[in-house]
């Protein structure tokens, strides 16, 4: 119930941002390619970025979990600046095959992340089966990476991120390199563990559909350098039902708006 | 195992059965004098009276001793040595001009540098045998830890993992099958070398005793020697390709 109240006030906007992003800046290699970017991310949001390729929304992730460092400007977590990656901001990669340590099983692999947070070991085993069990991965422990499928491999590492137990967890098109019928069942998925945990998520996708499925709030990135083009709150209902959810005329609304305005970027 | 691996198995075991025929039959034809060439019946006879008078196995440990200080002395110095400067694209800059330098280097031309240093002792066969087994270790470590996926390094980023975590856990087992595949490679390298210093040196050992049967005529004991040699590298290197298989395993899983 906290976790909804929580929801509740992060889509009315009265909290805090976890993540903020005050003017920032970023040139690598002489190119700008993130331009005044000021964002705001409430705690227990749900916040979809979306662009043309090479619109910077990669690179605003990355910001936002200190991998990069901006050249202008500052991001803040929790009203202190971000001066490096820390363990409450967990990453989910889109490329899952190279983000996985392939020497080890599943339960390696979630353990890695329960070992870096100084999780005693007598205490992994049960948290580790209850995380492949909360991705929907029980009984695959024993399993390597290389013996799973690409939906499986992704669920592998959503357990792993949550092995962190993240504040804020960072999506970077990580249902890209799925099928569909794959992708919708873990876009449920993403939205059950999200709305169990209360964490916030900045979710980058170039599928528009898949962004106003899952956002409160969906931002559209112009390229060249990146800045915000639209900004866009998603009243839908939840829980969000692959079938009704889509068929919801502002759904409709929201997706005609958010083609148009990729479809200007374009030209 | 499936059929067509017994069969090849068989078919192996009769080639290696076919040259053991064939030099029984030139012996016993005198193709070659007995004084340099003996039988395989001879030869066996004299692996037999080496190692029931003991002889042999001095001399085999001897050689089993040179092989493992070098070659554990190269493997830990290499995967050392290797991942500082693998893990750093400054220093591989800095250093591969060196490397390169060093090592085509013909092992044998540092020999008697090594002996002018250090004597005709065991620590000169050592430093010879490390010398020479670490290129392979070196080289494939230096490839293995700059080759290891960037994106993990991000993982350990973001799980704030320490520095010695990070080498540990990600960049080790990582460039683990090069490094298991240069210290094979070594392995042979410090068999070869063992028996070089052996041989130059006068150390107790297989070389020498392959050496010292060679200046009296002894061909039974000579070929024992050579046969004991060439046994203790197909050993070493089944022994090593097991470990790979065990340590590997996930790579099986991956194909």
């Amino acid at each position: 119930m906290a976790s909804a109240a929580k929801r509740l006030e992060a889509v009315s906007g009265t909290a805090a941002p976890q993540i903020s992003f005050d003017a920032v800046t970023l040139q690598l290699g002489g190119k700008t390619i993130i331009e005044n970017l000021s964002l705001g991310v409430r705690p227990g949001e749900f916040l979809c970025i979306v662009g043309a390729s090479g619109c910077g929304k990669t690179t605003a992730l990355r910001l936002a979990a200190g991998l990069y460092q901006p050249t202008g400007g500052k991001v803040n977590f929790d009203g202190q600046p971000m001066r490096e990656p820390r363990r409450e901001i967990a990453i989910v990669f889109q490329d899952y095959g190279k983000a996985l340590l392939p020497w080890r099983t599943a339960a390696g692999n979630v353990s890695l992340a329960l070992e870096a947070g100084g999780t005693p070991s007598a205490e992994r085993p049960a948290r580790i089966e209850e995380l492949l069990r909360t991705v929907g991965l029980p009984g695959h422990a024993g399993k390597y990476p290389s013996e799973m499928s690409g939906g499986m491999q992704q669920r592998l590492q959503i357990a792993r991120c949550l092995a962190q137990e993240p504040k804020t967890l960072l999506m970077d098109e990580p249902f890209g390199a799925l099928d569909a019928m794959t992708r919708q069942g873990l876009q449920d998925e993403v939205l059950s563990l999200v709305a169990a945990s209360g964490a916030t998520v900045i979710f980058v996708t170039h599928d528009l559909d898949e962004a106003i499925y899952l956002g409160d709030r969906v931002i559209g990135l112009l390229p060249h350098p990146g800045r915000i083009g639209i900004e866009l709150k998603v009243n839908l209902p939840r829980p969000r039902d692959q079938l009704s959810t889509r068929e919801h005329p502002e759904f409709l609304r929201l997706r005609r708006q958010l083609f148009d305005f990729i479809k200007a970027t374009e030209q | 195992m499936n059929r067509a691996v017994i069969i090849w198995r068989v078919a192996s075991f009769l080639v290696a059965a076919g040259f053991i025929a064939l030099w029984q039959l030139i012996a016993n034809l005198k193709l070659v004098s007995p004084v340099f060439l003996p039988g395989p019946d001879r030869a066996w006879g004299a692996l037999v009276r080496g190692f029931s008078s003991g002889d042999l196995w001095s001399k085999l440990a001897g050689t089993l001793e040179h092989m493992a200080y070098g070659w554990l002395a190269a493997s830990i110095a290499g995967i050392a040595i290797g991942a500082i400067i693998g893990s750093s694209r400054t220093m591989r800059t800095y250093v591969a001009p060196s490397l390169e330098f060093l090592r085509p280097l013909p092992v044998s031309a540092i020999i008697p540098v090594a002996i002018a240093m250090l004597g005709l002792t065991q620590a000169m066969a050592l430093f010879v045998i490390a010398f020479g087994a670490i290129w392979p270790i070196m080289l494939a470590t230096i490839h293995g830890f700059a080759a290891v996926e960037p994106r993990l390094y991000e993982v350990a980023r973001s799980l704030q993992m320490s520095r010695l975590a990070v080498i540990f856990k990600i960049a080790l087992p990582s460039a683990s099958p090069d490094i298991l595949a240069g210290m094979r490679l070594s392995l042979t390298v410090a068999l070869i070398l063992s028996v070089v210093c052996e041989i130059l040196a006068g150390l107790d050992g297989l070389g020498h005793w392959v050496l010292l049967s060679a200046r009296a005529f002894r061909s039974a004991d000579l070929f024992a020697g050579v046969i004991l040699l060439g046994l203790t590298g197909y050993v070493t290197s089944v022994a090593m390709s097991l470990a790979e298989h065990r340590l590997l395993a996930w790579q099986a899983a991956q194909r």
